[in-house]
């Protein structure tokens, strides 16, 4: 049994791409870790897994770290971040 | 007290000027970012800001509790980004603080603006004068050890 996440995306991670999310599956315990190796798997560039090692995962309220259980909330996928 | 937006409007620093403002405060301190047109020796056309709203939202209200704790609780703070495509000249992000006195208005607002470049889920792609687009490359989101 998995469980299906879809995963927001965010600026480049957006490049090349018509949809907003990806979805990615993860057995139903799965830490943010394995979220991340289950992305690692299903995106379709080396810029993107390159990306990837740089980008966090996060809910609406918090940024997560690899060792946290991958939350039910909505994820999203944040890659380097430059405002201003 | 604590202003902060996000928005796909103009931003106007006198909305910000007018939240920072009270008789007992004798000092307030106004940060415009723009967009420039020119990056790393490449002329540009223009700025798309992609942000997470709702993440980016309550990391601004963090920061401004933070600057709160830091320089008063009687201080007023500011600080809103716009989303979507900008032209060279306009505004993307306005901090402002007014305290009693000017000190504590410049180092915080500068808080605000420091934090923001780090913290807010914000990222921004070029448009340049060849046509071509990039992502800027920026800093990488960590929760604090």
């Amino acid at each position: 049994m998995t469980r299906q996440i879809p995963i927001r995306l965010f600026g480049a991670f957006r490049q090349g791409r018509t949809d907003s999310t990806l979805t990615v599956e993860v057995a139903p315990n799965a830490s943010v870790a394995e979220l991340r190796k289950a992305m690692h798997e299903v995106l379709e560039t080396d810029n993107a897994r390159s990306l990837l090692k740089a980008s966090a995962f996060a809910t609406d309220s918090e940024v997560l770290d690899d060792a946290d259980a991958v939350p039910e909330r909505e994820i999203s996928i944040l890659p380097p971040v430059c405002g201003g | 007290m604590i202003l902060v937006d996000i928005t796909d409007s103009v931003l106007d620093p006198l909305i910000a000027l007018g939240h920072c403002c009270a008789d007992s405060h004798g000092a307030a301190d106004l940060f415009i970012g723009r967009v420039r047109n020119l990056n790393e020796g490449r002329p540009v056309t223009a700025v798309s800001y992609d942000l997470h709203p709702v993440l980016c939202r309550n990391i601004f209200e963090k920061i401004s509790q933070e600057a709160l704790e830091q320089w008063g609780e009687h201080i007023h703070v500011f600080l809103a980004h716009r989303q979507g495509r900008l032209d060279v000249g306009e505004a993307s992000v306005i901090a402002a603080v007014s305290s009693p006195h000017r000190a504590h208005s410049f180092e915080a607002c500068r808080y605000l603006v420091e934090q923001m470049k780090v913290r807010a889920p914000i990222w921004k792609q070029e448009h340049y004068v060849d046509g071509d687009s990039e992502w800027i490359k920026g800093h990488v989101l960590r929760n604090p050890a």
